[in-house]
C-alpha cells in the first residue's frame, strides 16, 4: 500500500517536472539570488563579491534619484492606471447599446493592445515630432502653442502616458464590456420601476455589480505599469533630467549602464516589495470591499 | 421623448466612432507616413495621402536591415515556447487538479508567490545564471527561459477544475493512464482555454522586447521589437529617414494585427477566462 503511494507520488512529481524545472531555474532561485546581491558589491567581472551588509540600501535610501524614481513610478501608476480604467469603463458603457458597426468600433479600440510596444512607440515618437508632427500639427490647427514632447522635462511623462493609456484602454473596456453583459437585466428593470434615472442606475446597479473587475483591472494593470520598460526606452530612455525614469528603469540603468549590481538589486527588492505590499492590499480590498455576486 | 431618445443614441453613435477613428489613426498615420517621399514628410501642415504613394518604400526598408531574419527568430522562438507552454501547463495543471501527491501544497504555493512577482525585477539575477549556464547569445536561451509561464498555469488550472472527477475517475478504470487522459480526453474537453492560452504566449514573446534585448547580442539572434529599435536608433539614423522607419514598423505590426482579425474572438475570449481565473 504504501509503495502505491509511494508510485503515485512519483508519478505526480514527474507531471510537475516540465514546469517546475524550468521555474525554478528562472524563478525562484533568481529570486533568492536577487535577495543575496543586493548585500554585496559587484560588477559583474570581478571573481569575489564583497559583503557589504545593508550598505546597498543606505545607500539608495539616501540618493536622491531613488526618490525621484520612486515619484515618476508613483505618478506613472496612477496616470496610467486611472485613465485606463476610466477610459475603458466610458467605452464599454458606449458600446454595449446595439449599433450598426459596432464590432468594427470595438475591433479598432482593441487593436492596440496586440501589436508591439517598441514597433508603436516608434511611430508615436514621429506623432510626437515637435515641427511637423501629427500632435503639434493638430495643437496648432485649433490655435494652440506645440509641445516639445519628448524633450520637455514636464511633458515627456505626458508623452509616454498618452501611449500607454492609447494601448491599454481598449483591453479594460473589453473586460467591461463582459461584466456590463453579465449585470442581470432584472435588476435593471427593477431599479427603473423605482423611478431611478439612467445615471443612478449606473452608479447604484452597475457600478456596485462590476466592482470585480474594476479592482481586477487595478491590480493588474498597477503591476503592469510598475514594469513598464519598452516605451520609456524608446521614447525618452528614462530622459530628460531623469523625468521620465521609473524605479524599473532606475533599477536597469544601475545594473546594465553602471554596473552597480549590488546597489540595482536592492532597487529590484524594492521593486517586489511594493508588488507583495499591492498584493497583501489586495487581498484585504478584495475580501471587505469588492462585491461578488 | 422619442426624439430626444434618438437624439442621444446619435450622439452616443457619434462619440463611438470618433473615439474608434481616433485610436486607429497611428495606424493610418504610420501607413501613409511610410509611402511618403523624405521632403513630403517634412512638410507643414502634414498631407494626410501622399502626393505619390511610394510603394518601394516597404521594399527598401525591409532589405535595409536583415528584417527577414528578425521575423523570423520571432516567429519561430514564439512558436516554440507556445508548444512547451501547451505541454508543461497541461501537465503542471493536470497534477494539480487531478492527481494527489505530497508537496502539492507546496508547488500550488509557489506558482501563487511566481504570480505576485513582477518578472522584470529578476531579469539581473536571471541574466547571471543564464551566463552561468552557457546559454546568453543563443536560441536555447532565448526559448528555455521563457518557457514556463505561471499565467499559463493558472489559466489551464482553471479550466481543468471544470471538469468533473467522475469523468477521470471512469477513464482511470477504464486503464487508461493520466497522460491519455491528460491529452486525448481533457485537452479536445478544455481546447479553448488552450487556444486562448497559445495566442495571448504568442503576441506577448513576439512582441517581446526587453529581456530577448538584454540576453542577446549577436545581431542575427535579435527579435523584431529589438531589430526594429536598432534600426530606429542606427539605420534609420534616428528620424532622417522617417519613411522607412514607419515602413519598417509597419511590417512589424501587420503580422500581428492580422493574427488579431483572424482570431478575434479567442482573443477576446480570453478576458472571460482571466476575469475568471483571477478569482480562482
Amino acid at each position: 500500500m504504501a509503495r502505491k503511494k509511494f508510485a503515485e507520488d512519483g508519478k505526480a512529481l514527474l507531471f510537475t517536472l516540465p514546469a517546475m524545472v524550468p521555474l525554478t531555474l528562472f524563478w525562484f532561485f533568481p529570486l533568492g539570488y536577487v535577495v543575496y546581491l543586493s548585500f554585496v558589491e559587484w560588477d559583474f567581472m570581478s571573481p569575489t563579491k564583497l559583503f557589504v551588509g545593508f550598505d546597498n540600501y543606505r545607500g539608495l535610501f539616501s540618493d536622491p534619484a531613488f526618490y525621484q524614481s520612486l515619484r515618476v513610478s508613483i505618478l506613472f501608476c496612477l496616470g496610467s492606471v486611472l485613465p485606463i480604467i476610466a477610459v475603458g469603463l466610458a467605452l464599454a458603457m458606449l458600446l454595449t447599446r446595439k449599433m450598426p458597426g459596432g464590432a468594427l468600433y470595438r475591433t479598432l479600440i482593441f487593436s492596440p493592445w496586440v501589436t508591439p510596444t517598441v514597433a508603436v512607440s516608434i511611430v508615436w515618437s514621429w506623432i510626437y515630432e515637435p515641427e511637423v508632427g501629427l500632435a503639434n500639427s493638430a495643437l496648432n490647427a485649433i490655435g494652440l502653442d506645440g509641445i516639445r514632447w519628448l524633450e520637455d522635462p514636464n511633458w515627456a511623462l505626458v508623452g509616454i502616458l498618452l501611449v500607454t493609456i492609447w494601448k491599454s484602454a481598449g483591453w479594460s473596456m473589453i473586460f467591461y464590456l463582459v461584466a456590463i453583459r453579465n449585470v442581470p437585466t432584472d435588476l435593471m428593470e427593477a431599479a427603473g420601476l423605482d423611478g431611478a434615472g439612467s445615471w443612478r442606475k449606473f452608479v447604484h446597479v452597475t457600478l456596485p455589480l462590476i466592482s470585480p473587475t474594476t479592482f481586477f483591472l487595478f491590480i493588474v494593470q498597477m503591476v503592469q505599469a510598475l514594469q513598464a520598460y519598452d516605451q520609456i526606452n524608446v521614447l525618452t530612455q528614462g530622459g530628460p533630467a531623469g523625468s521620465t525614469r521609473t524605479l524599473l528603469y532606475l533599477y536597469y540603468q544601475s545594473a546594465f549602464d553602471s554596473f552597480q549590481i549590488g546597489q540595482a538589486s536592492a532597487v529590484a527588492i524594492t521593486l517586489i516589495i511594493g508588488c507583495v505590499l499591492l498584493s497583501v492590499f489586495s487581498a484585504i480590498v478584495g475580501r471587505n470591499a469588492v462585491h461578488y455576486s | 421623448m422619442q426624439a430626444w431618445r434618438n437624439l442621444g443614441a446619435t450622439v452616443q453613435y457619434l462619440i463611438v466612432a470618433a473615439v474608434a477613428v481616433l485610436m486607429a489613426f497611428p495606424f493610418y498615420w504610420m501607413a501613409t507616413s511610410a509611402l511618403k517621399t523624405n521632403d513630403e514628410i517634412w512638410q507643414f501642415p502634414p498631407t494626410f495621402w501622399p502626393h505619390e504613394p511610394l510603394w518601394h518604400n516597404f521594399r527598401e526598408a525591409w532589405v535595409a536591415a536583415p528584417f527577414a531574419q528578425y521575423m523570423f527568430n520571432s516567429i519561430f522562438v514564439a512558436a516554440t515556447i507556445v508548444l512547451i507552454q501547451v505541454f508543461n501547463s497541461g501537465m503542471m495543471a493536470y497534477a494539480l487538479t487531478h492527481m494527489k501527491f505530497r508537496l502539492k501544497g507546496i508547488f500550488a504555493a509557489a506558482i501563487l508567490i511566481g504570480y505576485m512577482i513582477p518578472s522584470t525585477a529578476v531579469y539581473l539575477p536571471g541574466y547571471v545564471i543564464l551566463g552561468k549556464l552557457q546559454l546568453l547569445d543563443s536560441y536555447a536561451g532565448l526559448i528555455l527561459s521563457n518557457c514556463v509561464s505561471v499565467f499559463s498555469i493558472f489559466l489551464i488550472r482553471q479550466a481543468f477544475l471544470q471538469i468533473s472527477h467522475e469523468m477521470i475517475e471512469a477513464g482511470r478504470i477504464d486503464g487508461a493512464s493520466h497522460s491519455r487522459i491528460l491529452w486525448t480526453i481533457l485537452l479536445p474537453l478544455t481546447r479553448s482555454s488552450f487556444a486562448v492560452l497559445a495566442l495571448i504566449t504568442f503576441i506577448e514573446q513576439y512582441n517581446n522586447y526587453f529581456w530577448p534585448m538584454l540576453i542577446t547580442k549577436d545581431p542575427n539572434l535579435q527579435l523584431v521589437s529589438a531589430g526594429l529599435r536598432s534600426f530606429f536608433v542606427e539605420g534609420g539614423a534616428y528620424g532622417l529617414k522617417w519613411p522607412l522607419i514607419m515602413a519598417a514598423s509597419a511590417f512589424t505590426i501587420a503580422p500581428l494585427l492580422v493574427l488579431f482579425v483572424l482570431t478575434q474572438k479567442t482573443i477576446i475570449r480570453s478576458v472571460n477566462l482571466t476575469a475568471g481565473s483571477s478569482k480562482g
